[in-house]
């Protein structure tokens, strides 16, 4: 095209370089809003226990909770599972004949409703004020992004959006 | 080209800005892991962090699901077969034994 060479390369090049930092910011905010929910769940369901232990004035029967970290495998109750454990329990293998899910424990605190609603976007006021009172105060406009509802395009919080 | 040379100086602006926000996301990942990492690894939020048999129950709405619970040392390895190979799982650990149990049904306690 009639452009000089040279600068039409670089806008190329930079054009490039523009893309390939916005797909590297989309998925580390992700990651960070992953670790944001985390944090604002295990912090809910310590102070949730510590509540209710208090109230009941002694900790719940040991056989009746399960600690992090845990995965889930649930399936359905018509599901046949053979299952074949080494010894020593250093090892299982299971045959499901019909579909079976795996969910980590972070899951199950976000359908307790640990996280505020904020892993769906569907916060209320109420919510998002507990939900920010839960992180360090440089990851509170993350939070009040995350409450907005899914995100799609690249945000940036801070001053640097308003040069 | 003056148009050329506009463009160029905004993309370099952009570039320039998109630099500075990706510092500043690595950083807040990597306080944050550090933060989850204090949090969870503190001995009273260790003992208080346990979900209850009710909570899983509710969080998979029971009635037709079977809730398998599975603690595994860290560093155990989980392989899940191909849908088109069966469905399988298998669990390897190194570092000790794995406890595999179901979530206790609503009618054999509370």
């Amino acid at each position: 095209i009639g452009l000089p060479t040279n600068s039409a390369q670089e806008c190329q090049n930079l054009e490039v370089e523009r893309q390939r930092r916005l797909e590297r910011i989309k998925q580390k905010q992700s990651q960070l809003q992953e670790l944001i929910l985390q944090q604002i769940a295990f912090k809910n369901l310590v102070q949730r226990n510590r509540q209710s232990e208090q109230q009941t004035n002694r900790p719940p029967p040991p056989n009746s909770v399960i600690h992090l970290p845990f995965i889930i495998v649930n399936t359905s109750k018509k599901t046949v599972i053979d299952c074949s454990i080494s010894n020593d329990k250093f090892e299982y293998l299971f045959n499901f004949d019909s579909m079976f899910e795996i969910h980590d424990d972070i899951e199950v605190l976000k359908r307790m409703g640990m996280a505020c609603g904020l892993e769906v976007g569907k916060c209320s006021p109420e919510d998002l004020k507990i939900a920010r009172s839960l992180v360090p105060k440089a990851l509170e406009p993350y939070v009040t992004e995350m409450a907005k509802g899914p995100i799609s395009n690249v945000y940036i919080t801070g001053g640097s959006s308003s040069n | 080209d003056g148009a050329s040379v506009a463009r160029q100086k905004e993309l370099q602006r952009e570039v320039r800005h998109l630099v500075e926000a990706e510092e500043e996301l690595d950083q807040l990942v990597s306080r944050s892991n550090l933060q989850l990492k204090l949090l969870t690894e503190e001995p009273l939020n260790q003992r208080l962090g346990y979900v209850r048999c009710q909570d899983l129950r509710r969080s998979f709405d029971s009635p037709d699901q079977l809730v398998m619970v599975v603690r595994a040392p860290p560093e155990t390895q989980m392989q899940v077969s191909e849908p088109s190979e069966g469905y399988q799982v298998s669990l390897k650990s190194s570092l000790g034994p794995i406890d595999v149990f179901l979530c206790p049904d609503s009618s054999s306690g509370p």
